[in-house]
């Protein structure tokens, strides 16, 4: 799907010749696990899966975090937990899913999972209590009703054993395996970028949105945000209108964008929250409508604390920065998302929806 | 004749506001005293001992026709799922069940177990595909590592056994349930229940596992913060003061979860607000409450068979009396554990006065 050596050498290339001085680029994998301390881990099953997201500090403890909760169909865990007037200050994962209500329940195998490993909030005695925030959302993609699997503890015990760094899979893969993107295949996407003081802010989404992520042409809204030939599989579609697929009818706990933002930058919980209200800017410029009453929509931050915020400039400056870099990495995130899906027996691709647009892939 | 209807009006508010001022001390209790007294609401308990004075479980809320549901997150420590859906302005109004557990985080795996249970019992709010889904928020305490391993804890199948043993008949109080394992200013704590018949046929009931870092009661005479609250049939009697040398549990290492209930017909909006009045039952009752290390969580749950405009401040108030009384029922309720190097005092042993048969 995307040769990991040919990305590095065209982004080097990139950065060293046709990159203006201070450019942004995407790092190396171009993905959420280029932020030092994130490893991702994706548990597919038939019809729906679960990915977790996994943070530590050099310490190999937890990091702060934080989040926004702006869809009208949440459906979440541990997120009154993350409020900075309350008062644990470290996440050690956050677990995206699908399987409605039902996929919480792969929360508890990531704990399980890293409980074992001795990774979590101290509570005396050697003992550990990992924190987990998640949210899940409906699959809609599902071509069997009702559909042949469901996300469980074990999915999310996997998911996690699964858990690495480097590149990271996107498409029709663990939370995104059974998600819609308004009339086409949703699924999960990712991106990052390295800024000029050495800042890393990576995202990952799991695009499953009642609104649609194109325009009347069939163009995507947040291709303009791509950073220089990151995806050069995409094209301008320029389609005819009449060829463009409707939303699918919205409703209750049908659909939801779940995502997590990460950075190398070390964060109070109240600077995390701020960066998850800016970053979640970036599902309302590539996916319209956003945020609906039926959408789960949450989005996480968390800071790996590589990077003392102080030595970065001025602490707010630096959240504004953070928080606008998260938002454009989401939006690529969702671009990725899309153009990375497959079509399944019941739901087409984007890329097969609007051929011309991906003409160049490979 | 005008001026004696506007006379009549008056003293009947009058009569009214004393009706009303001299319900809320002290209540008048349902039948059974408890949170089943709420038509709709079922309370399903599974507990787990472990031999050695270790306990631990998990107590189910069920309302099987759906409730409109509200909550409030005051403490410094929560574990929740599914709080965010209960905002006034989510989508979805209707819970199915709320699960209160022990087990620190771990234990909201309990909420899995009554969300599979529920669905195949057929209850469940329609989402597509054939798909129902029942909607279970959840809170859970800190009780692991007491006289046990740290990994005796609830899990899904804890869910499933509450779900299974609910129903609308008189609740099991004290170590049982999510207060299995409880502890409140260095004594046994516990689960409590409570209910009130409020003059216009409305039903407000209360369920509480107390697991405090603040205490209930005035330690040198055992008199309960929140006992002028109790009615007579909460069984308070004469004090008798008596020494408590109880040590006080770790701060950062505790929690008080609720759930009130009510017949009447509320919006989200209205569930949420009752939520935030009925916890000052709770401020009543605890010194200190809604600690750091306290994750204080209390849900509304509205069956909305009483039709007609509802009075917020009566039945908030009514809920954050039966809130309070609720605490002092699962406290004087509470059983010493007392095998081999575990022992925790109750407060019938320390005050056996206080608690007659």
């Amino acid at each position: 799907m995307r040769p990991p050596r040919l990305r590095i050498v065209a982004l080097s290339l990139l950065a060293g010749i046709a990159g203006p001085a201070g450019a942004q680029v995407p790092g190396q994998n171009n993905a959420i696990t280029d932020v030092p301390g994130i490893s991702v881990g994706h548990y597919t099953g038939a019809d729906t899966g679960t990915t977790v997201v996994l943070a530590a500090s050099t310490t190999g403890q937890g990091v702060a975090g934080g989040v926004t909760q702006r869809g009208g169909s949440p459906l979440t865990r541990e997120t009154d937990l993350m409020r900075p007037d309350n008062m644990v200050e470290i996440m050690n994962a956050i677990v995206l899913s699908g399987g409605s209500a039902y996929g919480i329940a792969a929360a508890s195998g990531v704990m399980r999972c890293l409980e074992t490993n001795g990774v979590g909030f101290p509570v005396g005695g050697g003992n550990v209590v990992p924190i987990v925030p998640t949210a899940t959302t409906f699959d809609r993609a599902t071509c069997n009703a009702p559909p042949a699997s469901r996300p469980d503890f074990t999915s999310g015990l996997q998911a996690c054993l699964a858990a690495s760094g480097g590149p990271v899979a996107e498409g029709s893969v663990g939370a995104g395996t059974g998600a819609v993107s308004g009339g086409v295949k949703g699924g999960i996407g990712t991106a990052s970028v390295v800024l000029p003081n050495g800042i890393v802010v990576g995202a990952l989404v799991s695009l499953n949105s009642e609104g649609t992520a194109y325009d009347g042409k069939g163009d995507l809204y947040a291709a303009s945000l791509l950073l220089g030939n990151e995806l050069p599989a995409l094209t301008k579609a320029g389609g005819p209108a009449n060829r463009v697929p409707p939303s699918l009818p919205g409703g209750a706990l049908r659909s939801g964008t779940n995502v997590v933002v990460a950075t190398n930058v070390q964060l109070t919980k109240s600077q995390a929250t701020k960066i998850a209200e800016m970053a979640d800017d970036g599902i309302s410029r590539a996916v319209n409508p956003a945020h609906t009453a039926g959408d789960s929509d949450t989005l996480f931050v968390l800071g790996t604390a590589r990077l003392a915020i102080d030595t970065l400039g001025d602490a707010n400056a630096v959240v504004t920065q953070i928080g606008t870099a998260g938002a454009n990495a989401v939006s690529r995130a969702i671009v990725h998302a899309l153009v990375a899906a497959k079509s399944t027996s019941c739901q087409p691709s984007y890329c097969d929806t609007f051929p011309a647009a991906c003409r160049n892939r490979p | 004749m005008r001026l004696h209807t506007a006379l009549g009006a008056l003293l009947t508010q009058l009569a009214l506001a004393t009706a009303a001022f001299s319900q809320a001390l002290p209540q008048t209790p349902g039948p059974k005293n408890a949170i089943t007294d709420v038509p709709g609401i079922e309370v399903g308990h599974y507990t787990a001992n472990n031999g050695a004075g270790g306990m631990t479980g998990t107590t189910a809320i069920i309302a099987r026709g759906g409730a409109t549901a509200g909550v409030t997150q005051r403490g410094g420590a929560p574990g929740t799922r599914i709080t965010d859906l209960l905002k006034s302005e989510k989508a979805v109004g209707t819970a199915h069940a709320v699960v209160l557990s022990g087990g620190s985080a771990y234990g909201l795996a309990a909420a899995d177990g009554v969300t599979t249970c529920l669905e195949s019992q057929g209850v469940g709010t329609p989402v597509a595909n054939g798909v129902l889904v029942p909607i279970v928020p959840s809170a859970i305490l800190f009780d692991p590592g007491r006289c046990a391993p740290f990994n005796f804890r609830p899990d899904a199948s804890f869910g499933t056994n509450a779900c299974l043993a609910a129903n609308n008949g008189p609740v099991a109080m004290g170590n049982v349930g999510a207060g299995a394992g409880a502890r409140s200013g260095g004594i046994k704590g516990g689960i409590g229940t409570a209910s009130a018949i409020l003059p216009n046929g409305v039903v407000v009931g209360a369920i509480v596992a107390v697991n405090s870092s603040g205490s209930t009661f005035n330690a040198s005479t055992g008199q309960f913060f929140a006992g002028y609250i109790a009615s007579t049939p909460d069984a308070i009697v004469a004090l008798a003061p008596s020494p408590a040398e109880a040590e006080r549990d770790d701060l950062l290492r505790a929690t008080t979860i609720a759930v009130v209930a009510t017949n009447a017909r509320l919006t989200k909006a209205q569930a949420n607000k009752i939520a935030q009045m009925a916890d000052d039952g709770l401020a009543r009752a605890l010194r200190i409450a809604h600690g750091t290390g306290d994750g204080d969580t209390v849900f509304t749950l509205a069956t909305g068979t009483v039709t007609g405009n509802p009075n917020l401040n009566q039945i908030g108030g009514a809920a954050a009396d039966a809130l309070s009384r609720a605490i002092i029922r699962a406290i004087r309720a509470a059983k010493g554990i007392h095998v081999g190097t575990c022992n925790v005092n109750s407060y019938c042993e320390l005050f056996p006065g206080n608690c007659p048969p």
